[in-house]
């Protein structure tokens, strides 16, 4: 399902009007985001709930003056100057269930209300949003790393070791990603000792956990694109002209062949950290993705569940969160990919 | 759906329940008035109809020398008999043996090691063949062919020869089909055989029953109906048995509905809904209700909703094994810290459990009320929790040298927030402790396990007992004997054992051959001494939710068996 | 074509026993999981437990266990789950698949006709305010996680407005089979479909969009315009079959994951007991039979999907066609 984000076209750039123009063609490149002024809402509106993500715990200790991480169910807050409780005895003859208190919409006291463990909603999200956040951008920089060197094998030493690396992403390509991931984190979250890998040694609560899962299992969906450029690139004239000349592998890969990968990979970049952000909500609801006491939007959105029809803001909310920033990446990779990719433009322009 | 693995309900057998019946509750259940599961409603009972309950999942496997769920269970009484049975009816009365199968409860001779049964005659299996003293044997011995829980009959003469390829019990079990006597030899007394025959385990099958599993058939019993067909992902429905005529109404009287089906695979909140709406009659009681259904249950729907208090203990088990908690300070401490309120207000508020400090429920043998980890303790320790007691723990801790010291607190997931309240109330006194959450299918079995002792500090757990016998909770879970070192059935997590506290149990459980009341006083005893030696934090009892639909009537509630099904009838 | 599908069959059985043998490493070889432990259910004796290990050939060496367990689930087809003894394998999945099943093609259908239309008006109305707008509502659909908007669909339907006459008619969650009763099996997938088609709609109708753009310069379009055929029928002949052809290939794939176990989430939040659901809960369980049994299904399916791609594609290609 996450796969969608990335579209077959988000290819290849090509180089060639803008060297004619003799100017640098990030520069170009740059220019040409400067005038969509879509994608620079979308940059803007990702910068903002990046940062307000991380000022989680200025909002969380100067704002709120609330832990997010510990349980409160017999604490109190203020609405209208008044003290209340936050967890509220049912009524009736039978007082059954405690129900947790409701958005306040006051800044500073439960503006989204509670969850049922009597934690701030709202200070929670903010925290949530690190974690997410972290685990996306972390996630789809390992994707992109491990896809690239491999691509880069493959692509220049074409022949068994492609061949192979071709294969290899095809098997972990024919598997739903989704249940690849969960699989993994299901196993790896029943290891009481948590992954141990030689000396690395990463606990069930770390971050690194689904960071790590959610990176690997997508390494074949940007090494395809990145293998076709590597070839495609190692068949242009410069290249050939390099080889001609004389230069080595490693020169060639470096100077010549890495450059104009990494073209492909800024475009793949946001529409990758839009789908890891998309799969580490879903693993999270599913509860193989952050462990407590820590959260992230998708554990937000578990929590919610069991208050959906009392309290819905607890699952509504941070799914606004989640829309909002894989819309602004989305838009944003659209962007950078029109920007650094004239023809791909031209050609939806027509 | 997290709670998937919760609706596994563990078994739960209580001594004496006290029953909210609608009305006359006065708020809380423990304001005692109505004891007795319910009173039987006005009107006249009548016969007929199709009772339709509804749970989110099956019990699993459907063979009865198998299956370990009440949600089975109470199924199960309704088809099939034991040698005795706890009396079919509401309120603490329903733990009292009575005959069934059996013309009477017969003395043991030889040393309690000898029960000889009169087995009655002319009674006649579903599939018409007649039931016979030899019949037995086949059940006892499937208990040992069919992968289950050996351990209840494993005192019987030639069990400890028994494998899943053969077992021989012809020398501890021994028929005579033509005198109609059934004989039962121990290898060494036991108090609590009775309660054990009582289980449906012990439900006699016909002879020829296949000593293998036998699947998703239920083989043919003896009781008021029948099963007609189980498919643990559609639904389980009992017809009336044409064989059944009443022999002791106690054990065994007849049913109201002419069918019971038990639906599976709705979501919780949906079965709450279609009951509201009368499409369906029972919410199945394992099912944890959803919390932000609760409120309307116990305003708009308080007349179809009863509650009624468990005897199980939800408790965090201290590691006597590993510092810190291998100091009795230390233990003392986090009981003194740990806030039970917090933990009731977790559990769904103060109508859904009630908070404690010591090893046996309420209403249970051998209870007496005892709380010395308390703000203001009563004289004695003789009264309830009421607060945590932050400034002497933390005082106990700096005595005990163990500040400082990292803790790991263990829960399945479920479960988390209870252990991330654990972790806040450590954190409180001075430990620098951490939360781990495993999956619930191998939280438990990673508990009991000794090879993981070096990998947690508090661990979670839940115990719902077996049979009304206080040796269920103190010398199961507390016992020097309940530790089996390497094994994933050690059921003492905390692997306490001390040596004076296990000779008086030992003592009680001789006693309570001959004088069960001095045995409960033992056992009074016992259960402060533990509380004392600290080797859990107990947190609460639970109390249970039973949702009927309007136009069920005759509610009652068995501490045994909890909601009696088959005396439920339906206003026409 | 027949080597083509004798390596296609080849490659098929490659797959599936790679990832047979994965999934049985990770899961038998987890530290903490002990099957033994789960068939016994609730306080076993030590030597049961030690009973069943031999019953069940747990004390055999790995390789003779991954075969018992192959021959089991595909020779005699008896494999039982774990934590349910009664409960054979195969027909779980044989009885869980029709949900998925309803569930996909009911959304897929959606997901098509919708796609199109956006796609094709957005192509169309390019230059006027209607195309940007198309295209942020399909970057909307793509960018919302499906099993938060199944939640938001459900306190819609099951409780906000469900006295309302809008959704009045909306059935409790849970799937009913058509042949138990047909409308209700209508009723109750309908959100669901809805749900899970948000997402493809918005991604089907960019891909369209674009293509159809890309192929509107093609030459033999120009040549069919000059020849003097309508637009429309340039559109619908040419322009359109051709951008068909990445539409169908995309469909095929994603048609293939979802119902391989790809709709694990919207089943979970709809309560809907289908081959997803069953994987999730065989995986809480850690059942590691059924859970072995839904990945060889899903794997199945994929590579089927794989193939049969394969196949649509060189027909509706022209040019693969030719060639």
């Amino acid at each position: 399902m996450a796969e969608v984000a990335l579209e077959p076209q988000a290819g290849t750039p090509e180089q060639g009007p803008d060297r004619v123009a003799g100017r640098s063609p990030w520069a170009l490149a740059l220019r040409r985001l400067g005038r969509n002024r879509l994608a620079l809402a979308s940059l803007v509106l990702f910068v903002v709930i990046v940062a307000t993500s991380f000022a989680a715990p200025l909002y969380a200790d100067h704002v709120a003056h609330t832990d997010p991480f510990v349980n409160d169910v017999n604490g109190t807050t203020i609405v209208n100057g008044k003290k209340v409780p936050l967890m509220q005895q049912g009524g009736g003859v039978l007082k059954l269930g405690v129900t947790p208190i409701g958005p306040t919409w006051d800044i500073r006291h439960y503006f989204l209300g509670s969850d049922t463990q009597g934690r701030d909603v709202a200070a929670r999200m903010l925290y949530g949003g690190r974690s997410s956040l972290e685990i996306g951008i972390g996630s789809a920089l390992i994707a992109c790393l491990i896809a690239t060197v491999l691509a880069l094998i493959a692509g220049f030493y074409s022949g068994l070791v492609d061949a192979l690396l071709s294969r290899l992403m095809d098997v972990i390509w024919a598997f739903p990603v989704y249940l690849l991931a969960i699989c993994i984190a299901t196993v790896l979250l029943t290891a009481p000792n948590g992954l141990e890998v030689g000396p690395i040694h990463v606990v069930a609560s770390s971050l690194w956990l689904p960071t790590l899962i959610i990176g690997l299992i997508y390494v074949p969906y940007v090494y395809r694109p990145v293998r076709g450029s590597v070839l495609s690139v190692a068949e242009k004239e410069f290249v050939e002209a390099a080889v001609a000349q004389g230069a080595s592998n490693r020169r060639l890969i470096f100077s010549e062949i890495l450059p104009n990968v990494i073209t492909v990979v800024i475009v793949l970049l946001p529409l990758m950290i839009a789908t890891t952000i998309l799969t580490e909500a879903a693993l999270s609801f599913l509860g193989v993705g952050v462990q407590p006491p820590g959260a992230s939007w998708g554990t937000i959105i578990a929590d919610g569940q069991n208050l959906l029809y009392t309290r819905p803001w607890v699952a509504i909310a941070p799914g606004i969160m989640i829309v909002l920033t894989v819309l602004a990446l989305n838009v944003l990779g659209d962007g950078i990919r029109d920007a650094l990719d004239p023809r791909a433009k031209l050609r939806v322009e027509g | 759906m997290r709670e998937l693995l919760r609706r596994v309900f563990k078994l739960t057998i209580p001594i004496a329940a006290i029953a909210v019946a609608a009305g006359c509750g006065g708020g809380s259940s423990s304001s005692g008035g109505s004891s007795g599961g319910g009173t039987p409603a006005a009107g006249t009972p009548q016969k007929g109809g199709t009772l339709t309950i509804l749970a989110s999942s099956a019990f699993g496997v459907a063979d009865p020398a198998q299956n370990y769920t009440l949600q089975q269970w109470a199924l199960l009484i309704d088809t099939h008999d034991g040698l005795v049975q706890f009396k079919r009816v509401g309120g603490s009365e329903g733990t009292q043996i009575v005959p069934d199968l059996a013309e009477e409860i017969p003395q043991p001779t030889d040393g309690g090691k000898t029960y000889t049964f009169q087995i009655r005659k002319g009674i006649k299996f579903s599939d018409g063949t007649t039931m016979k003293p030899s019949d037995f044997v086949t059940t006892f011995e499937r208990q040992f062919t069919v992968p289950g829980p050996t351990s209840f009959y494993s005192g019987i003469v030639g069990a400890d020869k028994c494998t899943a390829k053969s077992c021989d019990l012809s020398q501890g079990v021994v028929a005579d089909d033509n005198a109609y006597t059934l004989t039962i030899h121990l290898t060494a007394s036991d108090p609590e055989f009775l309660d054990k025959l009582a289980l449906p385990f012990a439900y006699v099958v016909p002879g020829n029953t296949t000593p293998k599993l036998t699947g998703n058939n239920v083989p043919p019993g003896t009781g008021p109906y029948m099963w007609q067909s189980y498919d643990p992902n559609k639904e389980a429905v009992l017809v009336r048995n044409p064989n059944f005529k009443v022999w002791n109404p106690d054990a065994q009287p007849e049913g109201y509905p002419d069918k019971i089906v038990e639906k599976y695979g709705l979501q919780v909140s949906d079965e709450v809904t279609a009951v509201e709406n009368g499409q369906a009659d029972v919410v199945f009681a394992g099912d944890t209700i959803p919390s932000d259904r609760l409120n309307e249950l116990g305003t708009q729907y308080a007349s179809q909703t009863h509650v009624n208090a468990l005897t199980a203990d939800w408790y965090f088990a201290l590691n006597t094994k590993r510092p810190p908690f291998d100091n009795l300070q230390a233990r003392q401490a986090i009981n003194y810290a740990f806030d039970r309120k917090a933990a009731v207000q977790l559990a769904g508020g103060s109508s859904l459990a009630v908070p404690s400090c010591q090893i046996l429920p309420p209403n249970f043998p051998g209870y007496q009320e005892y709380c010395p980890y308390t703000a203001n303790p009563a004289a004695n320790g003789a009264g309830p929790w009421t607060a945590p007691d932050i400034a002497k723990a933390k005082q106990l801790v700096q005595q005990s040298g163990t500040a400082g010291q990292s803790v790991v607190v263990n829960t399945d997931g479920p479960d988390k927030p209870f252990g991330e309240q654990m972790v806040a109330d450590l954190n409180k006194i001075g430990y620098k402790a951490k939360l781990v959450v495993l999956a619930g299918s191998i939280q438990y079995p990673f508990l009991q396990n000794s090879k993981n002792l070096d990998k947690w500090n508090v661990g979670w757990s839940a115990w719902y007992q077996d049979y009304p016998a206080p040796s269920d909770f103190l010398n199961v879970l507390l016992g020097c004997g309940s530790i089996h070192p390497n094994s994933d059935a050690s059921p003492n997590i905390a692997e306490f054992c001390d040596q004076g506290i296990q000779s008086k149990m030992d003592k009680a459980l001789t006693t309570g051959v001959t004088d069960p009341d001095a045995a409960n006083q033992l056992w009074a005893e016992v259960d402060h001494e533990v509380t004392d030696q600290a080797p859990w934090v107990n947190m609460y009892n639970p109390k249970q939710i039973d949702f009927l639909s309007k136009r069920v009537k005759g509610y009652q509630w068995s501490p045994q068996w909890y909601i009696l099904y088959d005396q439920l009838w339906l206003e026409q | 074509m027949g080597t083509f599908i004798i390596r296609r069959i080849l490659w098929t059985i490659l797959v599936m026993f790679v990832i047979t043998v994965l999934v049985f490493l990770i899961f038998f070889e987890t530290p903490g999981v002990d099957p033994a432990r789960q068939i016994a259910g609730r306080n076993p004796s030590a030597s049961a437990l030690k009973e069943i290990r031999h019953q069940f050939g747990l004390d055999r060496p790995v390789p003779v266990r991954y075969v018992i367990m192959m021959k089991k689930l595909f020779v005699t087809r008896d494999l039982v789950s774990y934590s349910n003894q009664g409960q054979s394998v195969v027909p779980e999945i044989v009885s869980a698949a029709p949900a998925t099943l309803s569930l996909v093609v009911g959304a897929a259908i959606i997901w098509v006709v919708m796609a199109i239309v956006m796609g094709v008006a957005a192509a169309v109305l390019r230059g006027t305010v209607f195309d940007p707008l198309l295209m942020i509502l399909a970057l909307i659909g793509i960018s919302m996680p499906v099993f938060w908007l199944g939640e938001v669909m459900n306190l819609f339907t099951q409780h906000q407005f469900h006295d309302s006459f809008i959704f009045s008619w909306v059935p409790g969650l849970g799937y009913t089979p058509l042949t138990q009763d047909p409308l209700l099996w209508f009723e109750g997938l309908v959100i669901p479909w809805i749900t899970l088609s948000v997402l493809y709609i918005g991604l089907y109708a960019r891909v369209l969009r674009a293509s159809v753009l890309e192929v509107q310069n093609e030459d033999y379009v120009r040549t069919a315009r000059a020849k003097g055929l309508s637009e429309r029928q340039v559109l619908v002949r040419h322009t359109l079959r051709t951008s068909m052809i990445t539409f169908v290939s995309l469909f095929g794939l994603d048609f293939g994951v979802l119902v391989a176990g790809g709709v694990l989430l919207t089943e979970v939040v709809f309560g809907i007991h289908g081959v997803g659901f069953l994987t999730y809960q065989s995986l809480t369980n850690l059942d590691l039979p059924v859970i072995m049994a839904t990945v060889v299904y899903g794997a199945f399916f994929i590579v089927l999907a794989n193939a049969v791609v394969d196949i649509a594609y060189a027909w509706l290609d022209p040019r693969i066609r030719l060639a």
